[in-house]
């Protein structure tokens, strides 16, 4: 006669929420410990804090630099979003209790508090023109001495670090090694940052990831009369680099819209890390953002 | 030996990853073009094009088949000159199609700045801890020009950091010391 045998009761599987959470405390203890943070950040406050419109190196290059200060930071949020991501591609994670989706979920969730880093820089930036009593743009006789960045302008770091987390994702996700993934990191952020007067022309500005205004327009040759020019407007002279006289375009739409693309191409980009199922629905709503995105700001610049 | 490790190099070849040296490459000649076209001196561009590419350069050391490899008769290190050499070269080609678009105020064009940048990652990556010793090596030229951009000009610190770009050989000579000490690691 066989006796029956008795198994201890089992712990009941714990629910993806509860997992997911797990999963992004984890991923967030992890992400302080990453020492690009703290240098990413110390670089984009020294640059900040640099800026002094008495020692403008041109004219209204301390408005521009304001703009692209918080590049360093951009770096270091997408190193450590490709860090997180990049844990995904260890074999192992196929046989996790739960679906990539939630997974990705939670790496997103421990990514938001970046953003949220990324929010305060961009009220830092806001208190420091004022503390400065506003910065210069223009030459005379189209000139103003307290300009301020706008409210979408201040936003575009919100919207670049929903990128930095998104660029980062995708390239973590999806390359095989970090020493690859750091260095090409650098040279986007870089590249997008510290050479933004490359972007600068009209026909290009819509498509810059870090879009520092003014837009420059030409308006009129070297020999033009700037008095004759509208009032309102701010100017920048011929020189070097300058054919004409130009007129320094600064628009709150122009920003807004571009905060619209950077939203679209973030969505763009998290779609080449996100599993299968969704990915489509990603691609389609990044794509509209991005399209509507650089369709206004072609309707907004003069 | 060289035998050997002239029947590795297409094997080799094939294992690097090339697509961040081009996705890379693709972004400095879009930018370089940008600079041409817009006939402002290349200076900057370079130096980044430097980091950049001694970076992807130490980055190609990565070797996911190291600890299989270990008992074959060719050396970590002889594996490391010969991923360095396909790398080296392929970065070599992009540097000089730089400097075709490219002017800097110096007019020198050299190639000692991408040399020495990879030198002293390399030299990182063969002392650094097995487990992130790439990984540390490949971002080490990338910070020592942040370091160089970073550090205000005119003090004996910022003579230091900018060793690598105004006295590029003899840091590269120092780096490959520094990697001929290590050559069992």
């Amino acid at each position: 006669m066989s006796t029956a045998t008795g198994y201890a009761p089992t712990r009941p599987a714990p629910s993806p929420l509860a997992v997911g959470v797990a999963l992004a405390a984890q991923e967030l203890r992890r992400m302080l410990r990453n020492p690009f943070l703290p240098l990413g950040l110390g670089f984009a406050l020294w640059l900040l804090w640099s800026i002094d419109p008495r020692t403008e190196d041109w004219a209204g290059s301390s408005y521009e630099g304001m703009a692209m200060s918080s590049v360093s930071l951009m770096w270091a949020i997408s190193v450590a979003a490709a860090v997180a991501f990049h844990r995904e591609r260890v074999p192992v994670a196929v046989g996790a209790p739960v679906p990539e989706v939630v997974r990705v979920l939670a790496r997103l969730a421990a990514l938001v508090p970046l953003l949220a880093l990324a929010g305060a820089f961009s009220a830092l930036v806001a208190w420091r023109q004022r503390d400065l009593g506003g910065l210069p743009v223009g030459t005379e006789p189209g000139r103003t001495l307290d300009a301020l960045h706008s409210a979408p302008e201040l936003l575009q770091h919100l919207a670049l670090g929903a990128l930095a987390i998104a660029l980062g994702a995708v390239l973590g996700r999806r390359m095989r090694h970090l020493a690859a993934v750091i260095p090409l990191l650098f040279l986007v952020w870089y590249l997008a940052g510290a050479f933004y007067w490359l972007y600068g022309h009209p026909v290009v500005t819509p498509f810059s990831l870090v879009q520092v205004q003014p837009t420059l327009v030409i308006i009129g040759p070297s020999d033009a009369d700037p008095m004759a020019f509208p009032q309102g407007w701010l100017l920048s002279p011929p020189g070097e680099y300058q054919d004409g006289w130009g007129r320094l375009f600064v628009s709150t739409a122009l920003a807004w819209w571009h905060n619209i693309y950077l939203l679209g191409l973030s969505m763009l980009l998290l779609a080449a890390a996100w599993p299968r199922s969704g990915r489509r629905a990603l691609l389609a709503a990044g794509a509209v953002l991005a399209v509507l995105g650089v369709v206004g700001q072609f309707q907004v610049i003069p | 030996m060289m035998a050997t490790l002239a029947r590795a190099t297409l094997p080799t070849a094939r294992v690097i990853r090339w697509w961040p040296m081009v996705g890379a490459s693709a972004l400095l000649l879009a930018a370089a073009l940008l600079t041409a076209a817009s006939d402002r001196p290349g200076d900057l561009l370079l130096a980044l094009a430097s980091a950049a590419l001694a970076s992807l350069v130490v980055g190609a050391l990565h070797d996911p088949a190291r600890t299989l490899l270990e008992p074959v008769p060719v050396s970590a290190m002889q594996r490391r000159l010969l991923r360095l050499a396909l790398a080296g070269g392929a970065a070599l080609v992009v540097w000089a199609a730089l400097t075709l678009l490219l002017t800097d105020s110096s007019g020198t064009h050299g190639v000692g700045p991408v040399v020495a940048l990879a030198s002293v990652g390399v030299a990182v990556a063969v002392w650094a801890p097995a487990r992130s010793a790439v990984l540390i090596g490949a971002v080490v030229p990338v910070l020592l020009f942040s370091l160089g951009q970073a550090v205000p000009g005119g003090g004996p610190v910022s003579e230091v950091a900018a060793l690598w770009h105004t006295d590029p050989w003899p840091v590269a000579a120092v780096a490959l010391a520094a990697c001929f000490l290590g050559r069992a690691r």
